[in-house]
């Protein structure tokens, strides 16, 4: 139940309405986030092959008595920042960073947060020149062997690949008004319809809010904004967030390593499991 | 020991490479390349025919059957989008199974792009999830051939899901120290391109075949970027450190063979 006095299935917006809320230029990113959570935070920086990507902020604080790797997408605030940030689209060398500290975290047993809010990887040459297809790949691929506990929050916009790579993780909750999608909407239309204009029929379709998410299994918990959404109130929302992350962590974190990965393998594995169970899939196990 | 006789696919009446009439037969035993070097696509019944020694398919999986999950009406229902496909005698965008290839057995998958475009869906990584996990239990090679646009989507988010699944099942492969030998062919994109299709033990690309994560047409809408000649190619990627090699398909068959031999 919320503590806000609202259920979030009780919303009255419409599906166009939430994949604006969750784009909103005003709702808190990352280090909104993480800087209420870890005011301790220190930031770490690069791939250690290549580069450091400012689409995926990433780094060590306290949180609740204990060091803690946080990553997070991180979409700019002024012209010049989202610029500088790419929109928090990431390119190869954020996979790779993720990757390097995901490991850094578990040589050090540092519990992982992982909060995911972009539009997707960054769609140019340059990620494809550097091989952005293989950098996401090997990073799902390595999440399955990261031996500490790792929650992810769909924060704002959870896009395709680009997210998917930041979101392999033992428990993925998501804010009440964040979205996340196999595409944009735009992304969808013009695959579908070949005419990204198509836009809100495409979201309508694609099933990308929070309750569907909720009611397809693919995340465990939906954590409720304050009224008006998360724009509005960026104390009331990072305890929200704080509160339901610390409640999933501190379960994880009584799991021996071997448990948690063989059960992050089958949070994946079965994830449509829901589907499966309908007659016509066919047989689950031949 | 050879592969089986390749089926009879449609063809432009002229190869889109050097514009030479189409002598089907002809191709039929190049099998589908033109002496100019154009390869055609093919679907995964042909690719089986092509890999495994003749008369040692055994499908797996082939009983799960994709359906229509979101209730996906527009511009076209999902439902019969599937139904229409099935009545073509297509049987989802990845096939898998057991074969042998040169005498040792495999498992082997093969995308098809007449499939919905050879979007990796519910079944099809279904499909591949479950493969893997055989050929890693019984220490099998697994040899994959890649055509796919990417994440199907109309299903959605457990579309987007499949990438995980197939990853997860990919690792246990890896762990188990099994080889698997990924071909790419044309085209190769997406989620598709972003799970298992790049992370072969040895990646095999087609001549001329595209292989990337966002196709032109969509880098081209983001970032009003003219994109090269040869973008995104078998030989771009090449260059750019992604693929091991790019091989005919007329010398594919033998290569996998030998790799299979020298590989444990």
């Amino acid at each position: 139940m919320s503590k806000h006095g609202r259920k979030p299935d009780e919303t009255t917006l419409t599906v166009w309405q939430v994949v604006e809320l969750a784009r909103h230029a005003e709702r808190p990113y990352s280090m909104d986030y993480i800087r209420r959570m870890a005011p301790d935070f220190i930031e770490l920086h690069g791939d250690r092959l290549s580069g450091d990507d400012p689409a995926l902020v990433g780094g060590i604080g306290t949180w609740h008595g204990r060091s803690t790797m946080f990553l997070g997408h991180q979409k700019g605030r002024s012209l010049k920042e989202r610029v500088a940030r790419n929109w928090g689209m990431m390119h190869p060398e954020g996979y790779r960073k993720a990757i390097r500290l995901a490991q850094h975290a578990a040589k050090f047993r540092f519990p992982i947060i992982s909060l995911i809010d972009t539009p997707g990887a960054y769609p140019g040459a340059a990620a494809e020149e550097r091989g952005i297809a293989a950098a996401i790949a090997k990073a799902i691929m390595e999440w399955f062997r990261i031996q500490v506990p790792i929650v992810a929050a769909v924060i704002g916009e959870g896009g395709s690949g680009g997210a998917l790579g930041m979101g392999v993780a033992d428990r993925v909750i998501m804010l009440e008004n964040a979205i996340y999608s196999v595409a944009s909407p735009e992304a969808a239309a013009s695959i579908v319809w070949r005419d990204n204009t198509r836009k809100v029929e495409a979201a309508e379709q694609l099933q990308l809010t929070s309750r569907d998410l909720l009611a397809m299994g693919v995340v465990e918990e939906v954590v409720t904004e304050p009224k008006g959404s998360a724009r509005t109130d960026y104390d009331a929302t990072a305890r929200a967030l704080d509160e339901a992350l610390q409640r999933h962590m501190q379960q994880l974190l009584a799991q021996p390593p071997a448990e948690l990965l063989q059960h992050r393998y089958e949070r994946f594995r079965y994830i449509d499991s829901l589907i499966q169970a309908e007659p016509h899939f066919g047989p689950k196990i031949d | 020991m050879t592969g089986a006789k390749l089926p009879i696919i449609p063809l432009p009446t002229n190869c889109p490479g050097c514009g030479i009439s189409l002598d089907v037969e002809e191709l039929r035993k190049h099998v589908y390349v033109c002496a100019c070097g154009h390869h055609f696509r093919l679907g995964a019944d042909a690719w089986l025919a092509l890999i495994a020694d003749r008369g040692t398919w055994q499908e797996r999986y082939g009983d799960v059957r994709p359906h229509d999950l979101l209730n996906w009406k527009v511009p076209k229902p999902y439902q019969a989008i599937i139904e229409q496909l099935r009545e073509e005698g297509l049987n989802e965008a990845v096939r898998t199974g057991t074969c042998t290839l040169g005498g040792r057995t495999i498992w082997l998958a093969a995308f098809d792009f007449r499939f919905v475009g050879g979007t990796l869906s519910i079944v099809a990584g279904e499909r591949l999830a479950r493969g893997m996990e055989q050929a890693a239990a019984a220490r099998l090679p697994y040899v994959l051939v890649a055509a796919s646009g990417g994440a199907r989507m109309q299903e959605g988010v457990l579309a987007l899901m499949q990438m995980a699944k197939v990853n997860a099942a990919l690792g246990r492969l890896d762990a188990a120290e099994v080889p698997f030998f990924s071909v790419l062919t044309d085209p190769t994109f997406g989620g598709t391109a972003a799970s298992l299709a790049l992370l072969g033990d040895i990646n095999i690309a087609e001549p001329g075949a595209a292989i990337g994560f966002t196709g032109p047409r969509v880098i081209k809408q983001a970032t009003y970027a003219d994109l090269p000649a040869g973008f995104q190619s078998a030989d771009f990627q090449l260059a750019r450190g992604q693929v091991d090699m790019v091989v005919p398909r007329t010398e594919l068959r033998r290569l996998l063979a030998h790799l299979l031999e020298m590989y444990p």
